[in-house]
């Protein structure tokens, strides 16, 4: 290919020179050259790329009006048809993570090559699984050297056109995609040196990765159950019978919020479990057993629970991924908390 | 997090968990006469609620249906 590479730059407002915290809020603004760590950045990437011009968001900006943002940073990319799009890098900064992430995901739709770095636990990372390359960095600027040094030749190759290796191999988060590739000997005999290995003490490392389950601290105890607003939330399948909202039965890629401030109790006339994940007949002659509403209203009519909350929310919890599964979690959580639950029991079949 | 497969929400990091009592009928027994089944399953959701009332290292198990009342953690 020749000409060289030409890079466009994202940074937050604080990176890009605009402020701090008080300029969180300012649009998106596009800039010729580099700026910030964009400097470092295109020393990094060599003589042959240069950073033709850097956008700059603010954080708040951004992630609350993500729409307007996204649409923002699609039309300086074709307007400027960079050959690779470097955001970041983000650290452990939340706001800024995410936001790298999303001009990552526009900058994809639009064909452009896209790569950030950032902490693995920032939120952001988590676009590593939707097929965004990521690379891991320190939680804080100090690793902004180490973080450019590994983010510049993979931007490089990017541009470029090129396919990325593996991600043990090549220095990014694993986005959880499979290549078909031939590695040399057939399993058997790896399991085998595996388990030699395992036997003799010696290291030896598993085949199959073992994703580790996001740890969540617990949330701390309600004070006094007979004043607390308790929610009640299932991923039993429960629709209303007849499923007028035509929830499907496995892999919901939405839940339902339904409202039971009239209700005394679900009756099996009004509702039903859809789910293909078990036996649902049960629960169609009873579907207390997976949202136990009568049993609150019992306590709630005792005084021994202070309010229930008037919506429900279900889905069918059978053959989600895991990334959307989180994603219902937290909108559901969201929710509750706006409207000030202190408390909710999620059956899960 | 009230769930017949316990084990499977204390190993993904759900931090209070309490038994039900199978996965077709989570809060309740329909074997039961209908007074039973009614109180077996508001002994599950009263324990389920007073879980919400301590609190917890992390992945916590509470069976209503032991006979003493301890709490067992994942670790």
């Amino acid at each position: 290919m020749s000409g060289p590479l030409r890079v466009v730059h994202y940074l937050n407002q604080f990176f890009g020179g605009i402020g701090g915290e008080e300029q969180a809020d300012v649009g998106v603004t596009a800039r010729a050259g580099s700026v910030g760590p964009g400097r470092l950045l295109e020393k990094a990437l060599g003589d042959d790329a240069r950073i033709e011009a850097t956008l700059i968001g603010g954080d708040n900006f951004v992630n609350d009006r993500a729409e307007e943002a996204s649409r923002a940073i699609a039309v300086e990319l074709d307007r400027l048809r960079p050959d690779v799009l470097v955001a970041g890098p983000a650290f452990g900064s939340g706001r800024y993570g995410l936001a790298c992430e999303l001009v990552c995901k526009v900058a994809r739709e639009r064909g452009v090559p896209a790569i950030t770095a950032m902490h693995p636990e920032n939120p952001g990372a988590s676009g590593a699984r939707r097929g965004l390359y990521v690379v891991p960095t320190g939680a804080s600027t100090t690793s902004m050297p180490a973080a450019l040094e590994a983010l510049a030749p993979l931007a490089r190759r990017l541009g470029r056109g090129e396919t990325l290796g593996l991600a043990e191999v090549d220095g990014y988060m694993p986005r959880g995609s499979r290549r078909v590739h031939d590695r040399g000997r057939p399993g058997y005999q790896r399991a085998l040196d595996m388990l030699l290995d395992k036997l003799h003490g010696r290291a030896y490392r598993s085949e199959v990765p073992y994703a580790a389950p996001e740890r969540v601290a617990p949330a701390s105890p309600i004070a006094d159950l007979a004043r607390a607003r308790i929610a009640m939330v299932t991923t039993g399948g429960l629709v209303r019978k007849g499923n007028p909202d035509r929830q499907v039965s496995a892999n919901a890629v939405r839940y339902h919020r339904h409202t039971v401030s009239e209700l005394e109790s679900l009756s099996p006339k009004e509702w039903e479990a859809y789910h293909a994940g078990y036996f649902n007949h049960l629960v169609n002659s009873n579907p207390n057993y997976i949202l136990p509403l009568s049993f609150l209203r019992d306590l709630e009519r005792q005084g021994k629970v202070g309010r229930v909350h008037e919506h429900i929310y279900a889905l069918p919890g059978v053959s989600t991924p895991v990334a959307v599964a989180a994603g219902h979690g937290r909108n559901i959580a969201q929710d509750l908390k706006a409207a000030r639950v202190d408390g909710a029991l999620l059956v899960a079949t | 997090m009230i769930s017949a497969i316990y084990n499977f929400a204390l190993t993904t990091g759900a931090n209070r968990v309490i038994r039900g009592a199978r996965i077709e009928h989570v809060c309740g027994d329909p074997t039961l006469s209908p007074e039973k089944d009614y109180a077996f399953g508001m002994r599950i959701v009263t324990a389920a609620l007073e879980t919400l009332t301590v609190a917890v290292p992390g992945p916590t198990l509470f069976d209503p249906m032991a006979p003493g009342k301890e709490a067992a953690h994942a670790s």
